[in-house]
């Protein structure tokens, strides 16, 4: 039975854009628009540096495939943090899933098959967590980080703590093979994007799941079953990592315990971002691709001027700081 | 009563869960008392840091065969790259006695608290690949000689691409880890003097082993990116990056070749493949830990320790001539 609600908190896409700012107001401008316009000033600056190569089709396509599978990681994490939680095991859970894939068609199963339990991994450990939250009564940061724990435990036993390689041609032409000169990877981020975000902004359980991340209480209050909500949201996740983790792996052409896991950081870092650009300061989808966005153009533009790695990481920090500082700026003002 | 039922059938689970790991998994002892013993009297504290890398959990199950061999009491400390967790258990088995400490691929930089105890307790530290030079924290330390890995791959390297002189070449390290550090630092110096230019004009750091592929995917598929035809070669430090290295190359379409070092088993059928993927070095643990166990055994009969506290043993240079003869390190029994 499907309960019809008004949601005590509209979709944050809704107020994208609908208070302009004051005219001539600049400062106000920035302040309201400061993640979007840094993610457009990064364009025009590493644009700026090497015009002959940083806008070119090889270089946009290098950077949309390097940002495929955060993206899509980012996606699950901002399911979770919209019911108002997060996950801590969704880098583990992908590596895990791309293992268990890795590791069952090493042993002979098909790879259709191998895919199907590799997601199905992904979608037991989201429902755990999600039990663990919604209905045992524990905290996200200590569910996810005892998760993480295990499941990373479980990735170590299955790749032995080697790294599982000779993987079948058809599987790793799902993250390596490219249709119109595209990558496979790049395809699957922006369709779960769109996805994902008219879940978000069109349906029941979109605005349920908003207005869960909102005001707990005023949910329950309102008639909504808000431990089915984030277990459901718990679960997507899970399910959205495994498939992050088995594109990886045929990204990669191999599967280890701790393959991609940077990913979970950066996909914090990336939903945070993403929650400055809307007024509302809520997780959105839209947002958290800026906030990717922002993340592999950052690492592509400094890599391509040639600057260290030790200084790209504390750019990136310093450009998270700003981000949210001028949100919260933004928030004092309103 | 759910609420307050869950919780507890929660705890409850773990710690039977945890109970029946302990019982599959313990292979630790006690330890009293410093000097020498026989059989189950010698008690050796092993540990190492890097039991999540495949050569790191091949010594593990290494030193317990042989502590099992020689009738040791082991008790064997897996420390995750966790310095903050493994060192003070290390420090509590030293405190209950030990004979021996064996420490396996933890950078001495990262153990003073351990070595402290250590030298208060009068128990030498035998060790493999934990520095790369002589250090008066270990009894012995054998490791590999990273002069003879970066002289070996970078004349692959050159047969492969026509010399050195005047290529581009890019150099990929990562910091943390002194061996890779050194060797890093070693091939800059070497391929400065052959005449070749450095991408990037110094070593290209990776920050994470764990994401050391998908980095140097990232830095190389960049690099190609802004000089289409600038890169004749990429030395890397070890096998991991390399691999991602040699796919930037392989989906740039480059003619770039690589070389890594560690000889894992997915470089080792790169390098027969015939791609981008040339050389990398194979290190002989096994005989290192032969060696470091053959002389615990000399100090546990007769207390002696070794003349030389520090050796670096030669390695040997994997490439498509040799490539099918070799065991990969992460296939090592």
């Amino acid at each position: 039975m499907s309960t019809t609600i008004k949601a005590p908190t509209p979709a944050p896409d809704e107020t994208v854009g609908r208070r302009r700012p004051t005219r001539g107001s600049i400062g106000k401008f920035l302040v309201q628009g400061g993640t979007t316009i840094a993610l457009i000033a990064l364009i025009v600056f590493f644009f700026a540096m090497r015009p002959d190569v940083f806008l070119t089709f090889t270089n946009v396509r290098n950077i949309l495939f390097q940002i495929s599978i955060l993206a899509i990681i980012s996606g699950a994490q901002t399911l979770v943090m919209v019911v108002g939680d997060f996950d801590l095991s969704l880098a583990a859970t992908a590596a895990l899933a791309g293992s268990v894939a890795a590791s069952l068609m090493l042993k002979g199963t098909p790879t259709w098959l191998a895919i199907v339990i590799a997601l199905a991994v992904g979608l037991a450990i989201g429902l755990a967590n999600g039990l663990l939250v919604a209905y045992v009564g524990l905290t996200a940061f200590v569910a996810t980080l005892a998760t993480m724990t295990s499941v990373t435990g479980t990735a170590y036993l299955v790749t032995s703590g080697t790294t599982l390689f000779d993987l079948p041609s058809g599987f790793n032409s799902l993250g390596q093979g490219r249709l119109l000169n595209i990558p496979g990877p790049v395809y699957v981020a922006i369709v779960l994007g769109v996805l994902l975000w008219a879940l978000l902004r069109f349906t029941t359980t979109g605005r349920k799941w908003y207005a869960i991340g909102g005001n707990v209480e005023v949910s329950r209050l309102s008639g909504v079953n808000v431990s089915r909500g984030r277990l459901l949201a718990f679960t997507a996740a899970g399910l959205i990592a495994a498939i992050a983790g088995t594109l990886l792996a045929a990204r990669l052409g191999s599967a280890s315990a701790v393959q991609g896991s940077d990913n979970l950081l950066f996909s914090v870092a990336a939903v945070f971002l993403g929650m400055t650009v809307v007024r509302s300061g809520q997780a959105n989808l839209v947002g958290t691709m800026v906030g990717v966005g922002i993340i592999g153009v950052m690492s592509n533009g400094l890599n391509i001027l040639g600057v260290n790695s030790y200084v790209q990481q504390v750019v990136t920090g310093l450009i998270i700081i700003a981000a949210v500082t001028l949100s919260s700026v933004r928030m004092r003002a309103r | 009563m759910h609420r307050r039922r869950g919780p507890a059938a929660v705890l409850a689970t773990l710690a039977a869960v945890t109970l029946t790991l302990a019982g599959c998994g313990s292979d630790s002892g006690g330890g009293s008392g410093g000097g020498g013993g026989k059989g189950d009297d010698f008690k050796v504290v092993a540990f190492t840091s890097g039991n999540q890398t495949p050569i790191g959990a091949w010594w593990v199950k290494a030193v317990t065969a042989k502590a099992k061999e020689n009738g040791w009491d082991l008790k064997m400390i897996q420390g995750d790259f966790d310095f903050q967790k493994m060192n003070p258990q290390v420090e509590s088995a030293i405190g209950q006695g030990a004979d021996v400490i064996l420490d396996g691929y933890t950078d001495v930089a990262s153990i003073g608290s351990i070595v402290t105890a250590a030298k208060d307790a009068d128990i030498p530290i035998f060790a493999m690949d934990s520095a790369t030079k002589a250090s008066d924290a270990f009894a012995l330390n054998i490791t590999t000689d990273q002069q003879g890995i970066v002289d070996g791959t970078l004349k692959v390297l050159g047969d492969s691409i026509g010399g050195l002189q005047g290529k581009n070449v890019m150099v990929i390290g990562h910091d943390p880890h002194p061996g890779i550090r050194l060797r890093a630092d070693l091939a800059l110096k070497d391929l400065k003097a052959a005449g070749a230019t450095i991408a990037g004009g110094d070593v290209q750091k990776v920050k994470s082993p764990a994401t050391g592929r998908t980095e140097a995917l990232a830095l190389v598929s960049d690099y190609l990116t802004a000089h289409p035809d600038g890169l004749d070669a990429v030395w890397v430090g070890w096998d991991d990056a390399a691999l991602g290295a040699s796919q930037a190359i392989t989906e740039a379409g480059a003619k770039a070749k690589v070389t890594g070092s560690d000889a894992t088993s997915e470089a080792v059928a790169q390098i027969q493949a015939g791609g981008a993927f040339v050389a990398t070095a194979n290190q002989p643990w096994p005989e290192v830990l032969d060696s470091v166990i053959d002389a615990v055994k000399k100090f546990q009969d007769n207390g002696d320790l070794p003349k030389k506290n520090y050796e670096a043993v030669d390695t040997t240079i994997v490439d498509a001539k040799n490539a099918s003869t070799i065991t990969p390190s992460d296939k090592l029994q």
